[in-house]
């Protein structure tokens, strides 16, 4: 939970809301040594992949002090918007 | 990522503004005229390739990776078409304005060289890549297209050198145009469109059925356009080609309808948004131009009509689409590159903080505006409001791509 919170520090740059809200973030995984996140993108071939993958490392570094972060893109399951908080929706004028 | 973008969409913003300014100087006089002669070349070259095919070939490179999810084959040759194009792109306007042939013919072999390699770079990237879709074929015709344009041009070259196949010249000279811009920035536009909509509007779930119509139909558009110039039938077979693109453009059309129905973002942004206004305004003049001549298809090949339709094609639906696009592409590329490896850190802009909505908006609006009110002149033929709207038109331009240009102090 706390790692979850700490990742919404990391926003999609073009529809401004944090990676969490939107529903990318699958798992996320502490070990002794490491940090695993299992995530996907909006679509794949998303031009901010690297971007938002920098993002997660970094910010997972910051408040891990783990400097092994391994971040895996995943499309199964395919994220859909049905996946994205109320939040995330209302600043996206879903409703 | 790769400076070979910004070269073509920096080189790409400065092109659009000596167009502008050019028009401006000359008081907006030659915008009435025939595009024939050295004075119609220069500002249709200027135009086309300058500025309209220059940013589009920066957004082809930094695009292809997005839509087949691998790199370009070779950034080196991209490199080297960058050089010879923007080298001879300015030997040739140097060319028209002297009318000077030499200097024509030899930077018009540069540009084909760049355009060549453009081409190869582009045919290795989508075959090594094999992920065939409506968007990737849509791009690959349009490269296929630009190619065939880029060596068509040459030939009329060749003949105005050599004078070998004169009878020939007029036939090139329609399939030339008809290939450059129905089925360069035809296919790319609605091509593109397919990837960029969804992504700005968050759309999931529609049916990509529709874009294999679009594709067919427009292709099938500018080959029976093609033949028609070639063989010198024109007449039923070019009304015939309209009615393929009008059915193509409905299509196209209807789909940007379904994307939009299914998206999850209200606010695309204004650019996005004017993209689809204008792709309706255009689906909506092509329809009028064909119902106007079917009553009699030479109509079509009236100076003044050519002259409408060719403002409304590529000064209406292609730049203005292009212009819409830039006011994402530009600061997406410049924030990518300025703080892609920043994301997630305190006090990290945001990309919509980049650009202001509301100058976008109001910028398309005064352009939209420019460019009905020079439509109008042409219409009616009255060269005073051709003068004003092509001065607000140059004016507004300037200012919306000067705005867009400050994204890169930001």
């Amino acid at each position: 939970m706390h790692l979850l919170e700490c990742l919404k520090e990391v926003y999609d740059p073009e529809l401004g809301v944090n990676i969490v809200d939107l529903g990318l973030v699958y798992e996320v995984r502490e070990e002794p040594e490491r940090v695993h996140v299992w995530m996907t993108l909006t679509t794949p071939g998303c031009p901010l992949h690297d971007t938002i993958v920098g993002a997660v490392k970094w910010v997972l570094q910051e408040n891990t002090n783990k400097t092994n972060i391994d971040v895996q893109v995943v499309w199964e399951p395919q994220w859909s918007p049905q996946r994205m908080s109320n939040e995330a929706k209302e600043m996206l004028g879903y409703f | 990522m790769s400076r070979l973008p910004f070269l073509f969409i920096i080189s790409g913003i400065f092109g659009f503004v000596m167009y502008h300014a050019f028009s401006l100087l000359s008081l907006t006089g030659w915008l009435g005229d025939e595009l024939r002669g050295p004075q119609g070349w220069f500002h249709a070259h200027l135009f086309v390739l300058g500025w309209a095919t220059m940013l589009a070939m920066g957004a082809v490179y930094q695009l292809i990776h997005v839509i087949l999810q691998s790199n370009i084959y070779s950034l080196f040759l991209g490199y080297c078409h960058y050089f010879l194009f923007s080298i001879g792109i300015v030997g040739m306007l140097y060319g028209f304005i002297h009318a000077d042939v030499i200097w024509i013919a030899g930077s018009a072999a540069l540009v084909l060289s760049g355009i060549l390699l453009f081409g190869w770079n582009m045919a290795v990237t989508l075959f090594r890549a094999s992920q065939w879709n409506p968007v990737t074929i849509s791009a690959a015709c349009s490269c296929l297209y630009l190619v065939l344009t880029g060596l068509s041009g040459m030939l009329m070259g060749l003949n105005f050198a050599f004078g070998d196949w004169n009878g020939l010249h007029e036939r090139l000279f329609g399939a030339h145009i008809w290939m450059g811009t129905l089925g360069w920035f035809g296919m790319l536009i609605t091509g593109f469109s397919y990837k960029m909509l969804p992504m700005f509007y968050l759309s999931h779930n529609y049916s990509i059925r529709l874009q294999k119509v679009v594709l067919v139909l427009w292709n099938a558009a500018v080959i029976t356009g093609v033949v028609a110039f070639l063989t010198g039938l024109k007449g039923g077979w070019l009304w015939f080609a309209l009615l393929l693109l009008t059915a193509a453009l409905l299509v196209y059309v209807y789909h940007l309808e379904q994307i939009q129905e299914k998206r999850h973002k209200s606010n695309p942004g204004p650019g996005i948004r004017w993209s689809v206004y204008v792709s309706r305004a255009f689906a909506a003049y092509a329809v009028a131009l064909l119902i106007y001549s079917a009553q009699g298809t030479e109509l079509l090949l009236h100076p003044r009509v050519v002259l409408l339709s060719g403002w409304i094609y590529l000064g209406g639906w292609v730049s203005l689409t292009i212009l819409g696009y830039a006011s994402k592409i530009v600061p997406f590329l410049w924030w990518t590159h300025k703080y892609g490896k920043q994301a997630g850190r305190p006090g990290t802009p945001l990309m919509a903080g980049m650009l202001s909505e509301r100058n976008v908006h109001w910028g398309m609006i005064a352009m939209v505006a420019g460019s009905l009110l020079l439509v109008s002149g042409i219409l009616i033929n009255l060269a005073e409001v051709m003068m004003v709207g092509g001065t607000i038109l140059s004016l507004v331009s300037i200012i919306y791509i000067a705005n867009i240009a400050l994204v890169f102090r930001r």
